[in-house]
């Protein structure tokens, strides 16, 4: 395979990847409303435990690390997903209940900062700043990959779990509860008021996101191969965020062009470019501030992202339940709201 | 029964109280009003109420089950629903979602109960698949009170409803709040604007400094000195 494919398809892998965990983050702030500043934590426990639990054991290689139980794929993407959503019942419990919006936002990056540092310094668990390496490939065994060869499947493999989490995702949107994370996004209190758990509801969009988070983690470390403790830095929160807002907040297409503009295009694809004479690593530096920039003028000019939440429709045999016994107003006649008042129009009247 | 009973409520903020033994009923089919100077403590009893703050001495009853220390999230199910006094929709749900939402604690068929609610908020009807953010400040209101009329609620308690609105929007809603009563409902209203309170209510209760100060019918209120009763001026009955 020429290299021309090779980054092609490494470019697909991210994009697929990317859009995973954009779903993942999108569930909890785009429907729920939760600024989860420590999303990459959870990305690089899912990751962690993924690469660990896949691995042979750790005796004779060099390495510390937990686990080490050879778990074939698929079965370690899970292991890394629900291990990330452990992780988000902790963190639920401990800032979620108590803190709403600014308070919590300022609380996560602090968890984001705490997981940061004992990934990178622990080196009984996590193997401290060496992190993993020789991560097994993937069906490389399987079918007799080699590593040129791998990089085009595992791609296309990437964007198949993409599609079946996407059909997921859609299914928990459009249903009651996605409508109930978007009614808790707009008014917890008002929620709360209506008979609504709040805390419930956050918490099982955490556990979601988190699973999202953990399994698109856990398919970056085996594209890799390693796992390395700078790629989860805090800041990478926010090129997820960066994702979701230029690509549209609560759209499950939005996510994936957010995907394909921000981090395909803008962040990787410039990597393979060839060095500035005279300036290396100068077009990283660049393409980094472009998405700031680029956030920036989305924020400003288009906030609902290029491609914008739509208004769903739950399905009708969500709703029935059973038969109501009470009859009310039926004897009443019906009274327009517009009497003397105007009518209502897109962007009409107010008050 | 009353639909509603509150027995020498005290509540607050911390361990401040805002509202002090105050007692009120609320009676099938019936309006009360709340009304009372700012600050007399009438959001804080209804929020009370629902479960947002608690009582730290006294009892709320719903009928004959008592919700006092009832997790507020399940209050709404037993009969006792609450619509806040601004920003009470989810503007970026449509008009119907924010329906289904209000119908998620129901027990009945969701669907029918919502196209039932619709066949009498009209302009609703017609704006069912418009986000509820686009209403007017009026038709969000109603939305609210049509919303919390999904759990088929025994008692609805309304934090001025129409607050802010023009006088023909608050005729449209004060008449579907008198509606809403003549179904069997109790409605329970905090409002500001004495004299709509006293035309629509059967009963109205006076706060004044966190006190249930005056209360009796609102043919018998709108005799009173209300300037001097606003002020604590007069004595309470």
């Amino acid at each position: 395979m020429s290299a021309f494919w090779y980054y092609v398809f490494t470019l697909v892998f991210v994009m697929f990847d990317y859009f995973i965990l954009a779903m993942g983050l999108n569930i909890q702030y785009g429907e729920t409303g939760i600024l989860n500043f420590a999303y990459i934590g959870f990305v690089a426990l899912g990751a962690y435990v993924t690469g660990a639990s896949s691995m042979p054991s750790s005796a004779g290689t060099g390495q510390q690390y937990i686990m080490g139980w050879s778990v074939p794929f698929p079965f370690n993407l899970v292991l890394g997903g629900a291990a990330a959503s452990l992780l988000a019942v902790f963190v639920a419990v401990v800032a979620l209940r108590r803190l709403r919006t600014d308070y919590l936002a300022v609380v996560l990056i602090s968890f984001s900062l705490v997981f940061y540092d004992i990934t990178n310094n622990y080196v009984p668990l996590f193997n401290g700043a060496d992190g993993l390496y020789n991560v097994p490939e993937p069906l490389a065994g399987l079918f007799k990959l080699t590593t040129n060869s791998f990089v085009p499947v595992f791609a296309i493999v990437t964007g198949l779990i993409a599609l079946i989490m996407w059909w997921a995702m859609s299914r928990i949107t459009n249903s009651p509860l996605g409508r109930t994370f978007r009614a808790i996004r707009d008014d917890d209190g008002v929620a709360a008021a209506l008979g609504k758990g709040v805390f419930r509801y956050q918490l099982t969009s955490m556990l979601i996101g988190a699973f999202y988070a953990g399994v698109g983690g856990g398919l970056l470390v085996q594209f890799g191969g390693s796992f390395n403790t700078t790629s989860w830095l805090p800041a990478e929160t926010f090129v997820v965020f960066a994702v979701i807002i230029v690509g549209g907040v609560g759209n499950n297409i939005g996510l994936l062009v957010g995907s394909l503009l921000v981090e395909t295009l803008l962040i990787h694809l410039p990597a393979f470019l060839p060095d500035i004479p005279g300036h290396p690593g100068l077009i990283q530096y660049i393409d980094t501030m472009v998405v700031g920039v680029l956030l920036w003028v989305m924020l400003w000019f288009r906030p609902q992202g290029v491609v914008p939440e739509r208004t769903r429709k739950t399905p009708l045999s969500l709703l029935q339940g059973l038969k109501s016994d009470r009859v009310v107003n039926s004897e009443v006649p019906a009274m327009s709201m517009s009497d003397g008042a105007g009518v209502i129009e897109e962007g009409g009247v107010r008050d | 029964m009353p639909a509603l009973l509150a027995e020498n409520v005290t509540a607050g903020y911390g361990r401040t109280p805002i509202i002090n033994d105050i007692s009120l009923s609320v009676e099938q089919g019936t309006v009360t009003t709340i009304i009372g100077p700012n600050g007399a403590g009438k959001s804080t009893f209804a929020k009370t109420l629902v479960g947002i703050l608690r009582a730290s001495t006294g009892r709320i009853m719903v009928e004959d089950l008592d919700i006092t220390r009832m997790p507020g999230h399940l209050i709404p199910r037993n009969g006792l629903v609450y619509v806040p006094q601004n920003d009470n929709v989810f503007k970026s749900l449509t008009v119907r979602e924010n329906l289904e939402v209000g119908g998620f604690a129901a027990k009945g068929d969701t669907v029918a109960r919502m196209e039932e609610i619709l066949s009498v908020f009209t302009d609703l009807n017609k704006a069912r698949e418009k986000r509820a953010g686009f209403l007017s400040g009026g038709q969000q209101n109603l939305l609210a009170i049509a919303r919390a009329l999904m759990v088929e609620p025994k008692v609805i308690v309304l934090d001025e409803p129409t607050a802010g609105l023009s006088p023909a929007y608050t005729d449209v809603v004060w008449n579907q709040i008198e509606r809403i009563a003549k179904t069997g409902t109790g409605v329970l209203v905090v409002e500001q604007n004495v004299e709509r309170a006293l035309k629509h209510a059967d009963f109205v209760h006076i706060f004044v400094a966190g006190s249930n100060h005056v209360h009796g019918l609102a043919s018998e209120i709108a005799s009173l000195d209300l300037p001097a009763i606003f002020l604590g001026r007069a004595e309470a009955k």
